[in-house]
């Protein structure tokens, strides 16, 4: 109670004073691209592959979240040698990863945040687009020839467009990938496969078969599905990848709007024949208890002691949480049991992969704009966070000393006594805790070879799989207006919410198929048809506009 | 004994039975309450895998040592543990002076202007300024980044501000009167007089401000902006916030997955330690206090 009513005024305070600050300043200044005034230590060229190197020495202001895993640390080499290569001293604002958007949103309305705010996710940029404190970075990428020659390179323009606003310009610098990434799929016991002759699935239906495999044979008393990842969001990973195999993902990834390619137009989600394909199928996996049907709502912890204990064989998983807890402690306390990662099972959409190549990115304050070292400052953004070089380094580190080998000849290797991840495990000092790379918040994206130079042989193997699968096109951008996302705002949730619960009603059996029809007018009732009016306009005039 | 139990009524079935009863439902309610904190405790001293397991209850399982070791060999830990002592120290200090001068002031029916006094008091139970004006006060006086900004917004608590003037306006007026007649000053009165026999209520009062000065982390949320000043609550809320990415940080190696599994439990024993030793002493004031200063209004 009291910590929610703690957030709920900063929000609201928040929100009330950016709004303040936005229409006091709104007009009073224009963005125009005369530069001559803000050129202070900034180099005369800066290219692809150029290092950059300040010509004088600068300090930038910058955000940074401090991850319990590695807290920051003033000694780190990352800072020394950020400094002897680019000139740049990085004057940090440390916040705990605990309540970092709070202090974001708390600083940036009292107006003393620092001018470089990493670490923002894509959508989260727009209340400080709406009250006018960010920078519209893309009236400046001229002066990012990386990050230019990586949006070229890599044809992200239609995803950089997701970013756009209804004035056409993005406010955020994202993190780059050049391919879609899927890290999240299912972790199942093979050993207990290998003794029941069963094989790994290859597709949902597979997955139902194996299911019932392992119910019959008496590999589980209970039920052999139990899944985690159910709070905040009931279903919050299942619901998204078998949402994405039928093409109308749930979960973590719901949208109330889903682009319908055939007929070139958006559809609600909720109301799709698809979204009810996929509640059909999971409702017969609990009807025949094959899930459990806690997996929507149990917390994490339950979840895994069902898996680790072996009272369930069939868990939600991501790169990570394979190895540890699953794998580390399935072999302590059921000897022989072994724990893989399985492609991500398909569906009706075939072998495709949909997602963002867009990562969490960095958001520059408007008031930047005025700094004698702007364009300084957007040319050491350009090289630390998109060039090659600048990724090598802020992921690995200093060649030598914290690695050997290269990225591009896939030989990169920690050094002997590095350890990230588990991948060096006789490695006696942390890449991150110890050096301060592979920090969060500078190392991200990039090229597929620089991912794999982080994975294991076994995640590399399902990564091969997983880009060999085709990538769905992104959806056409639907920037709404001030007025609109007021709106669409007061639409969005109630109709969210309703739909989760119907979804959870429907799959546990509590609501009936035969009322679907009765469900789709329910949503009606809550302008599903007025929401989906709205983004149509917003897509057609963005696509005008553009086109 | 025999003596005084003549005088007792004879108690009834009814009594009886109701004695039972309640003695089962206090006894529940006991272990309701204790059982969590006992299991945190087990949990601390357990291996990983039995507390992945969920085989931890009321007794360590696999009973080892290894995250109290890592916990208590980080020095960040160590760092923000002291800020909290010192934090919790001089913002009791000043909350007590500032808490104590205020309630007797307002304690003096005869003072010109009293009621002015108190509305100023209860008006800001009623009415802030926000947060954000609250952060940009803090702010302009250069507080931010200080020991300055935890322990002066906030000194003083209202609710303790009114219990201190009704337990100073239930004190015996003929005390001060009788000293005065002895030409003491108004301040050897209360520094000689009624502080002396106030012990109750600043017992309690030093507890209650201590005890929510040592809990709070959200003004170091607010007004700290580098790791070493925090407190140990702020390192706590990141621990549990980034349990799961404690693994994503690379703790894979033996020694790290155990702390991982654990270190929460570990991490909340130590901070509510000094607590735990603290409360039975001053408990017996506590109560007293607290009602002095109420029920005789």
């Amino acid at each position: 109670m009291y910590r929610m009513s703690r957030r709920e005024a900063l929000v609201a305070a928040g929100a009330a004073s950016l709004w303040l600050a936005g229409c006091s300043s709104a007009g009073a200044k224009k963005s125009g691209l005369n530069l001559s005034a803000n050129k202070v230590g900034a180099m005369g060229s800066f290219g692809v592959g150029d290092q950059f190197k300040a010509t004088k020495s600068l300090t930038f202001p910058i955000l940074h979240l401090t991850n319990p895993g590695y807290p920051l640390k003033k000694d780190w080499l990352f800072w020394s040698e950020l400094t002897k290569r680019t000139n740049v001293t990085l004057d940090t604002t440390e916040v705990p990863l605990s309540d970092y958007e709070n202090k974001r949103s708390l600083l940036i309305g009292s107006g003393q945040a620092p001018l470089i705010i990493p670490k923002t996710y894509p959508g989260q940029e727009a209340p400080f687009v709406a009250s006018g404190v960010a920078l519209p970075v893309s009236d400046y990428i001229d002066l990012m020839p990386n990050f230019k020659d990586k949006v070229a390179k890599w044809n992200l323009g239609g995803d950089l467009d997701t970013l756009r606003q209804a004035d056409g310009k993005f406010y955020l610098l994202p993190g780059l990938h050049q391919d879609v990434w899927t890290d999240y799929s299912l972790a199942v016991r093979t050993d207990v496969l290998t003794k029941m002759n069963l094989k790994v699935p290859t597709t949902w239906d597979e997955v139902r078969t194996l299911l019932q495999s392992l119910k019959s044979g008496g590999a589980t008393s209970t039920y052999p599905f139990s899944d985690r990842w159910g709070v905040p969001t009931p279903g919050g990973n299942l619901l998204n990848i078998i949402g994405q195999a039928y093409g109308a993902p749930g979960g973590w990834g719901y949208a109330n709007a889903t682009w319908d390619t055939k007929a070139k137009k958006y559809v609600f989600t909720g109301a799709m024949d698809q979204f009810k394909q996929m509640l059909q199928f999971l409702h017969s996996l609990v009807a025949d208890k094959l899930l459990d049907p806690e997996s929507f709502t149990q917390s994490d912890d339950n979840a895994i002691q069902k898996f680790v204990s072996g009272k369930s064989l069939v868990i939600s998983t991501n790169a990570q949480t394979v190895v540890n807890p699953y794998r580390t402690n399935l072999t302590t306390s059921i000897p022989g049991a072994t724990v893989v990662k399985i492609p991500v099972p398909i569906g009706p959409m075939g072998a495709v992969k949909a997602g963002s190549r867009l990562e969490n990115g960095v958001m520059v304050l408007k008031k930047a704009r005025d700094s004698e070292n702007f364009v300084a400052m957007m040319q050491f953004i350009d090289w630390l966070w998109y060039s090659d070089a600048g990724q090598v380094f802020s992921k690995w580190g200093v060649e030598g000393v914290t690695y050997t080998g290269s990225v591009e000849a896939g030989t990169l290797k920690l050094a002997p006594d590095v350890n990230w991840a588990g991948l060096n495990p006789s490695g006696t000092k942390l890449l991150n805790k110890d050096f301060g790379f592979f920090n969060g918040v500078f190392a991200y994206g990039g090229s597929t070879k620089l991912l794999n130079t982080q994975f294991p042989a076994e995640e590399q193997a399902f990564q091969k799989v997983m880009t060999g699968r085709k990538t769905l096109p992104v959806a056409p951008p639907y920037p709404f207006t001030a007025d609109e996302r007021e709106q669409a705002t007061l639409w969005e949730t109630p109709l969210k919410d309703y739909v989760t619960q119907n979804a959870l009603k429907f799959i546990l059996g509590q609501r009936d198929f035969g009322q679907w029809d009765a469900y789709v007018n329910e949503l009606k009732g809550k302008n599903s048809g007025a929401y989906i009016d709205l983004v149509n306009k917003a897509q057609q005039r963005f696509a005008k506009t553009k086109g | 004994m025999r003596n005084a139990r003549l005088w007792e009524p004879r108690p009834t079935r009814a009594y009886r039975a109701f004695k039972l009863v309640n003695a089962a439902v206090l006894i529940g309610i006991v272990i309701l309450t204790v059982y969590p904190f006992v299991n945190i405790i087990a949990r601390s001293f357990s291996s990983e895998t039995f507390i992945q397991t969920g085989q931890v209850n009321l007794v360590p399982r696999g009973f080892n040592l290894t995250t109290y070791r890592i916990v208590i060999s980080d020095p960040m830990f160590w760092t923000n543990y002291r800020n909290t002592v010192v934090y919790t120290t001089v913002a009791t200090a000043i909350s007590m002076v500032l808490t104590t001068c205020y309630a007797y002031v307002l304690s003096k029916k005869k003072l010109w202007g009293r009621s002015v006094l108190v509305w100023i008091a209860v008006f800001t139970l009623f009415f802030t300024g926000g947060l954000i004006p609250n952060y940009i006060l803090v702010t302009s006086l250069g507080l931010v980044d200080t020991i300055w900004a935890i322990v002066l917004p906030n000194a003083i608590s209202v609710f303790n501000l009114l219990v201190m003037k009704s337990f100073f306006e239930n004190m015996p007026p003929e005390l001060e009167e009788a000293a005065e007649v002895d030409g003491v000053d108004t301040y050897r009165i209360l520094l000689r007089i009624v502080l002396p026999l106030s012990k109750a209520v600043i017992a309690t009062m030093t507890l209650f401000y201590a005890v929510s000065f040592w809990n709070s982390w959200f003004t170091a949320f607010l007004y700290l902006d580098h790791a070493d000043l925090f407190p140990v609550t702020m390192y706590l809320r990141n621990l549990i916030a980034g349990a799961t990415g404690a693994s994503a940080a690379g703790a894979a190696s033996g020694d790290l997955t155990q702390a991982a599994a654990n270190i929460q439990s570990v991490t909340i024993v130590l901070i509510v330690l000094p607590i735990v030793l603290v409360y039975p002493f001053i408990q017996r004031y506590f109560v007293s206090g607290v009602t002095l200063g109420s029920v005789k209004g």
